[in-house]
């Protein structure tokens, strides 16, 4: 298991919403291939959108600039 | 003797002249069916209370409610609208809002995080047109949004019409909202000491049909007789809206240094000693005073089960603890006073030749008015 995966299972088993947010992005940044990197970033967005995460508004821009988000 | 016109027509019967009329017959009170009906018939078609806008006071708060045994959701959207929602998301049906809690953000649901906007909006639907893609064409967002139930506030009561069909609040309610415009100014809920649930082995009509008449005081509340005599309370009958008593010798609360409840402003003469009680059908019963107003919202569980929900209203922030406490707790052991009553009623019910009874002329107008609505909308109910 990756550093990055197990605090991604840490930030879930504790609820930890925010921290969520910069993980995914990370995970989206490292990610090889432009699917995998949309997947992250929606995860980013969606846990973003729930916490009123600063965020949140960047992360809507670059999965609409992919065609990922409306 | 049972009344042979209530064994021939039980709603035919009810209808009848206060003076010659029928109580609606056990059924009403005992069967599950009934209770069922009457829930269409009576609650969800008409403006029934629901909550209190108090208990969302900040933008983004929210609290799941069970309302006749539908998940909804009462919140205040970021602009500050109190709304009420379907307390489920638009793709699956699974619960959104398990626990009152802020909503910092969106209304994510826990099974697939499609997430809504406070105001009902579908704001995204993720991995909906596979992974990493959020949105597909047959999925139309605009047409998603949280189903919203038809809601209207009034000094701070949370009404909802679930069939959203009722006319409008304003309307329906035009003759006590005039009789009462003078209290037409902010009700300051007197917080977490002002609410108290009562929970009561009975229908909530018992409830309701205790609540608006002045005839059991002497009897059941023998400390408020002491100073409102029964001869100084008048019956209020408003047909298809609303019946209760009032009083012309209201007293107000005072404490050993002279401290009362600042008064609401403006009021007319008569309500310096005058005060009201009304039960605004279905399920709301109003306290009118001076200085303080209270609700009830009765909450219908079962046939036999009601959650009473009580809060207590000042006309300014900041009364005094001590006075505001004793005012909760004087209020609280009247209404308890009334438990063994309305609990009572509902086991008579279960007697097998009981009539519905019958209703005092002189005293039990308010209450026969509650019945021939009931009987009225029960028999269109059966009609349509």
């Amino acid at each position: 298991m990756s550093g990055l995966e197990a605090r991604l299972l840490a930030a879930h088993s504790e609820g930890e919403k925010q921290a969520l947010v910069t993980l995914y992005e990370e995970a989206a940044t490292a990610a090889k291939t432009p699917e995998a990197q949309g997947f992250f970033l929606t995860q980013a967005y969606v846990y973003a959108l729930e916490t009123g995460h600063p965020k949140a508004a960047d992360l809507h821009l670059r999965l609409k600039a992919s065609g990922r988000e409306a | 003797m049972s009344n042979p016109k209530s064994l021939a027509d039980p709603l035919a019967a009810v209808r009848q002249p206060v003076a010659t009329a029928n109580g609606l017959p056990n059924a009403h009170y005992t069967d599950p069916g009934v209770f069922s009906e009457e829930t269409d018939a009576l609650l969800k078609t008409t403006w029934a209370g629901l909550a209190v806008a108090s208990d969302v006071p900040e933008p983004g708060d929210a609290v799941p409610l069970t309302f006749l045994g539908m998940p909804l959701l009462l919140l205040r959207d970021k602009a500050g609208t109190v709304r009420v929602f379907n307390n489920v998301c638009r793709h699956r049906g699974m619960i959104l809002v398990e626990e009152p809690r802020k909503i910092e953000g969106a209304i994510r649901c826990p099974y697939h995080s499609w997430c809504y906007a406070t105001d009902g909006r579908l704001v995204t639907t993720p991995h909906v047109g596979g992974p990493g893609q959020n949105t597909d064409p047959d999925i139309d967002r605009a047409t998603l949004g949280l189903i919203e139930v038809r809601s209207h506030i009034w000094h701070d009561i949370v009404f909802i019409n679930i069939s959203g069909d009722a006319p409008a609040f304003e309307d329906q309610h035009a003759a006590l909202l005039s009789r009462w415009d003078a209290f037409d100014q902010p009700h300051i809920h007197g917080g977490a000491d002002s609410r108290f649930t009562l929970d009561v082995a009975t229908n909530w009509k018992l409830a309701v049909e205790n609540y608006c008449e002045s005839y059991h005081l002497p009897w059941v509340h023998p400390g408020l007789n002491s100073y409102s005599r029964l001869e100084d309370h008048y019956n209020i009958v408003a047909p298809e809206h609303f019946s209760g008593q009032g009083t012309r010798v209201y007293r107000q609360l005072t404490s050993e240094d002279g401290t009362t409840f600042p008064d609401f402003t403006n009021l007319p003469a008569f309500w310096d000693h005058g005060a009201e009680y009304v039960a605004l059908y279905p399920n709301v019963l109003l306290g009118a005073q001076r200085d303080h107003a209270f609700v009830i919202l009765l909450e219908p569980l079962a046939h036999n089960q009601t959650r009473e929900h009580v809060h207590l209203y000042y006309a300014a922030q900041n009364t005094d603890d001590t006075l505001r406490a004793t005012n909760a707790t004087q209020w609280k052991q009247v209404f308890e006073e009334d438990i063994f009553v309305v609990e009572g009623m509902q086991r008579g019910r279960s007697a097998p030749h009981f009539d519905g009874g019958r209703f005092s002329p002189a005293m039990d107008a308010p209450t026969h008015c509650f019945h021939d609505w009931v009987a009225a909308r029960l028999q269109t109910h059966r009609d349509q």
